[in-house]
């Protein structure tokens, strides 16, 4: 029989000797993609076939689930392009750590959470470009993310449960540590965007469980404002970008604030936290891969508000691209809502005002997602635009991610983990509510 | 327990087949397709039968100690209530359909657009019947989506605009509807209606909203759903998204204003002993209800489109079941709804022949034959005197005497009253003024008409009242916590006898030539009130500045930061 440590090696180890085995394939770009695919979902199944003998965390097994199936998901989804070998390379190795990051044991997580964090600010700072002056932002946030991860392995409490929070604001984005969370979006090439928008906040959200249980109260009021401060900002801020990425960044921005804000009232991780953090990931990576369809077809710098009517043009591309924004808007029967709804029923609130706040920002996702489906599929089709609907990888990438998305909107969260106490009633435990 | 659940998958299979269709196949398999949805409706009809027989039928495919724990509970709880409901929306499916197959035949989104018939048939019933509140806010969510997708078209720049006002309108009231939602189950720990109704009952709770304000649990849960109903009933004044949604092809406008529509006074219906357990949102109600009658009425008068003219008499009508609803008369909401919607579904459905009949004849419809005579018969007057004045009495009477209805103890029901004298009124007056009462013959048709009418719906309401809360004493409850303040109510019933009355005698001294001493204030107050209420009350122009201004500030946030916007 394996013990948990060996097994949580093994998990780590396979999508690393995917790098290795992948490298030969490195001038032929068809056969890496198919070969890094093909690893990540080797390291599904090996999560599969070890899922009863890990010891479940607080916020379940969906995590660990979930990091190689968007890994897949996000190599599927890219074009065979040569520019983009490196990246499919790159989100096996960041699967690698990641999966370390989330199942081995202390001094090793954060080792792996260090190196990893260390590894997306080079990436960052070498797609770096004086045109974008606030990416400088982004390596600094990702920068102090690894110091602080670093510091939580050595630092005694309480310094290190305040690295360890420090890390956490990050990786799962919180104003205003956000900044590597908008730099990775929209600066990193490939498939990396995809597959980090669900990689830091999953490692993120892992380390909050721990964190939370330690931080005084008035560091807790203060992360439960930057949460709702967060929440708003994120929403104004994506209601008024016309860029794709930039839009789903501070849209995700908006949607993991919500999750900071429930968590600080709660103290506490729980699988319905996971399975907002894991979906609202899954949901923008989709998106992100949407948009990269987009993108292949009319080029890099392609103007959204240049593009419409690929309703008519593009049918298939255009059921899953509103399947997928129904999902990220928080619409049932996908998991997103389902993540929001057992959120906002179990865990209490300290205030009605920031209720408030968090049902205003789901709100607002409706309509700037909305807008965005509405400006791209809809309206006139434009004659001296080629419209080519999707190819098989990227049919059955997005098909994917819509499954899974409702898959989890429909399964009972106790599928992941075992279902704690259900909160009943706040009634007489919160100070603002009296019989 | 097997019928239940049947009458939903076979509006699902009907949809199913619809998109199953392709190339030369596709009209037989839309046709093929009807064959589901009529079974559909006599599952219904059946369901109505049993329940009416054998009581409510529950079904639950989750356990109910831990909702919390599935994001979807899914469950069936059929009452009399469900089961009208999803007799009325399957009948009207039946028509809809039929009458779409052969509306689109040969369109090009034909397919996709009866599939979405049967899909929103399907959710609606799903949502009539919902054992939760969960699992009727979810239905509830996707209904405001497909109803997005019914009112667009691809390529069409009004119809996108009014089919993202529509989602946009639907979804704020969604989230006020979810905020109750997240209320309700942390001060009473359940979303299930009967449970929920009886911990709301035994356990009162008081919410401190900021110190030295307090409201009832039950006010502040009510309030939140009512704001999500008011979506869906289109209420004054997230009422914007039905005239932004007449672009769509008619048949959706028939299942809109017979079926959609209602969802609002449905909810308050299934929420009913919620609802009567607070006076505020009672009298929210009643206030939001009138309001939106009032101005839906009078936005109608002044519209110069057929279907605009038809919608602002939706709203207008809603505005009345919510109206009732603030009064306590739930089933009188319900009853109104229904017959409401069977009238407008009719409606809907013939304007298409109203508009091409128009088109083929320049003099449709008939001006005015000036041959005439300019005068009113006396014969006309004493019509109208008799059914302003006279019949209202005897409604009264027989009221008080023969159904034995406390008038002194109901409010309610003297506004009831009220109601079917002023809408006697206005019908009696637009008949007069149409010159169409001028034979005694006509006039004593229309008078025994009107008061079979009259007295066959008051008998029909109270039994319909009976078969739907069979406990006489909730009703009375109902009605007890609707009744308005002493002064109000008087006042109410002083305005409204006396604007009756004084709109009749403008009318009659008008047509005799009299010169009325009017305030000219008056007459310029007309005029302007006409631009205003043709132009819909610029509603529509705020909600775009509202929306600009948002947007405004977004950019401004934007700008202000460095780097990403540069």
């Amino acid at each position: 029989m394996m013990d948990a440590t060996l097994i949580s090696w093994v998990l780590a180890g396979i999508p690393l000797l995917g790098v290795l085995a992948s490298l030969p394939f490195m001038a032929d770009p068809g056969r890496l993609k198919w070969s890094s695919v093909v690893w990540a979902l080797i390291s599904l199944a090996s999560i599969g076939g070890f899922a009863g003998r890990l010891e479940a965390p607080p916020e379940g097994l969906l995590p660990l689930c979930l990091l190689p199936a968007a890994a897949a998901i996000s190599i599927l989804g890219q074009p065979v392009h040569e520019p983009y070998r490196r990246s499919w390379v790159l989100t096996l190795l960041f699967l690698g750590l990641g999966l370390s990051a989330l199942s081995s044991p202390p001094p090793f997580s954060l080792l792996s959470l260090t190196l990893l964090l260390g590894l997306i600010a080079g990436l960052v700072y070498r797609h770096h470009s004086a045109l974008w002056p606030r990416s400088w932002w982004g390596i600094g946030a990702y920068a102090l993310g690894a110091l602080c991860a670093a510091l939580s392995a050595i630092a005694e409490a309480p310094l290190s449960a305040v690295a360890s929070l420090l890390a956490c604001a990050v990786l799962l984005p919180l104003v205003p540590f956000h900044d590597g969370h908008l730099t990775a979006l929209t600066r990193l090439p490939g498939s990396l965007p995809s597959f980090i928008v669900v990689l830091l906040p999953v490692i993120g959200l892992h380390g909050l469980g721990a964190a939370m249980t330690t931080v005084p109260d008035t560091v807790a009021w203060t992360v439960s404002f930057f949460a709702l401060v967060g929440a708003s900002y994120g929403a104004l801020k994506a209601l008024a970008q016309s860029r794709v990425r930039l839009l789903l960044a501070y849209g995700s921005l908006s949607f993991f604030s919500i999750l900071w804000w429930f968590t600080v009232a709660s103290r506490a991780v729980t699988p319905r936290s996971a399975l907002l953090v894991g979906t609202v990931g899954l949901a923008t990576s989709g998106l992100l891969v949407a948009w990269q369809v987009v993108r292949t077809r009319y080029g890099d710098d392609v103007d959204p508000q240049s593009i419409s009517g690929l309703a008519s043009g593009m049918p298939q591309y255009a059921v899953l691209l509103s399947l997928l924004a129904l999902a990220a808007m928080g619409l049932p029967p996908f998991g997103v809502f389902a993540g929001f709804m057992g959120l906002l029923l179990s865990s209490p609130f300290p205030s009605l005002a920031g209720l408030f706040v968090t049902l205003l920002a789901w709100l607002a996702a409706s309509w700037y997602i909305m807008h965005m489906v509405q400006r791209l599929l809809f309206g006139v089709r434009r004659p001296e635009l080629r419209y080519t609907d999707l190819l098989h990888a990227e049919f059955a990438s997005l098909l994917i991610v819509v499954l899974v998305l409702l898959a989890l909107g429909l399964a009972p969260t106790t599928l992941f983990a075992s279902e704690g106490t259900p909160f009943l009633t706040a009634t007489g435990e919160s100070p603002t509510w009296t019989r | 327990m097997t019928l239940v659940l049947l009458v939903p998958l076979l509006l699902l299979a009907a949809a199913c087949i619809v998109l199953s269709s392709r190339g030369d196949s596709e009209h037989a398999r839309m046709r093929l397709a009807a064959y589901p949805v009529g079974a559909a409706f006599l599952g219904a009809a059946a369901t109505l039968y049993v329940v009416t027989t054998d009581g409510p039928v529950s079904i639950r495919f989750y356990n109910l100690s831990s909702v919390a724990s599935f994001a979807i509970p899914i469950g069936f709880y059929v009452d009399r209530l469900s089961a009208v409901m999803m007799t009325l929306i399957t009948g009207v499916s039946v028509i809809i359909y039929n009458y779409s197959i052969g509306y689109m035949y040969q369109d090009r989104h034909a397919r996709r657009y009866l599939a979405m018939i049967c899909l929103t048939d399907f959710v609606l019933i799903c949502m009539v019947s919902s054992a939760n509140l969960m699992m009727l806010f979810l239905f509830w969510q996707i209904l405001s989506y497909l109803l997005y997708l019914l009112a667009h078209n691809h390529a069409h720049a009004g119809t996108l605009a009014g089919a993202f006002k529509t989602f946009t309108l639907l979804r704020v009231a969604d989230t006020a509807f979810l905020a109750g939602i997240t209320l309700t189950y942390h001060l009473y720990g359940t979303l299930e209606f009967q449970e929920l109704f009886v911990r709301a009952a035994d356990t009162p709770v008081t919410l401190s909203l900021w110190p030295g304000t307090d409201i009832s649990g039950a006010t502040a849960v009510t309030l939140l759903f009512f704001v999500g109903a008011m979506g869906k009933s289109a209420q004054f004044p997230i009422h914007l998204w039905l005239p932004g949604s007449l672009f769509a092809p008619t048949p959706v406008h028939a299942l809109l204003h017979a079926g959609i529509i209602n969802a609002g006074g449905f909810l308050i219906n299934r929420l009913a002993p919620l609802f009567g357990q607070s006076s505020t949102t009672l009298h929210v109600a009643f206030l939001i209800g009138t309001l939106t009658a009032i101005l839906g009425a009078s936005m109608m008068l002044a519209q110069n489109d057929i279907k605009k003219t038809l919608g602002f008499s939706t709203i207008g009508q809603m505005g009345y079941m919510i109206m009732e609803c603030g009064l306590g008369a739930f089933a009188l909401a319900v009853f109104h709804l229904i017959a409401h919607g069977l009238f407008k579904a009719t409606v809907f459905l013939n304007c298409g022949n109203v508009i091409h009949k128009a088109r083929l004849e320049p003099h449709f419809p008939h001006v005015d034959d000036q041959t005439e005579e300019r005068r009113l018969s006396r014969l006309t007057w004493f019509t109208g005197f008799v059914t302003t004045l006279f019949i209202p009495l005897l409604i009264l009477l027989i009221t008080h005497g023969v159904l034995r209805i406390p008038l002194l103890e109901s409010q309610g029901t003297v506004i009831f009253l009220f109601f079917i004298w002023i809408t006697s009124s206005q019908a009696i007056l637009t008949l007069t003024r149409l010159r169409q009462v001028a034979s005694w013959k006509v006039s004593a048709a229309m008078l025994v008409t009107l008061l079979f009418i009259v007295f066959v719906y008051l008998f029909a309401v109270e039994s319909f009242t009976e078969f739907l809360y069979p406990n006489s004493e909730e009703v009375a409850s109902y009605f007890g916590m609707a009744a308005l303040p002493d002064w109000l109510f008087d006042l109410m019933i002083v305005t409204a006898t006396v604007l009756t009355v004084a709109g009749w005698s403008y009318v009659y001294m008008s047509a005799h030539g009299m010169s009325l001493r009017m305030p000219p204030w008056i007459d310029r107050l007309r005029i302007r009130l006409y631009l205003p209420f043709m132009n819909r009350l610029y509603a529509d122009e705020i909600y775009m500045l509202t929306g600009q201004t948002i947007m405004r500030l977004a950019h401004q946030l934007d700008k202000r930061e460095r780097g990403w916007s540069r």
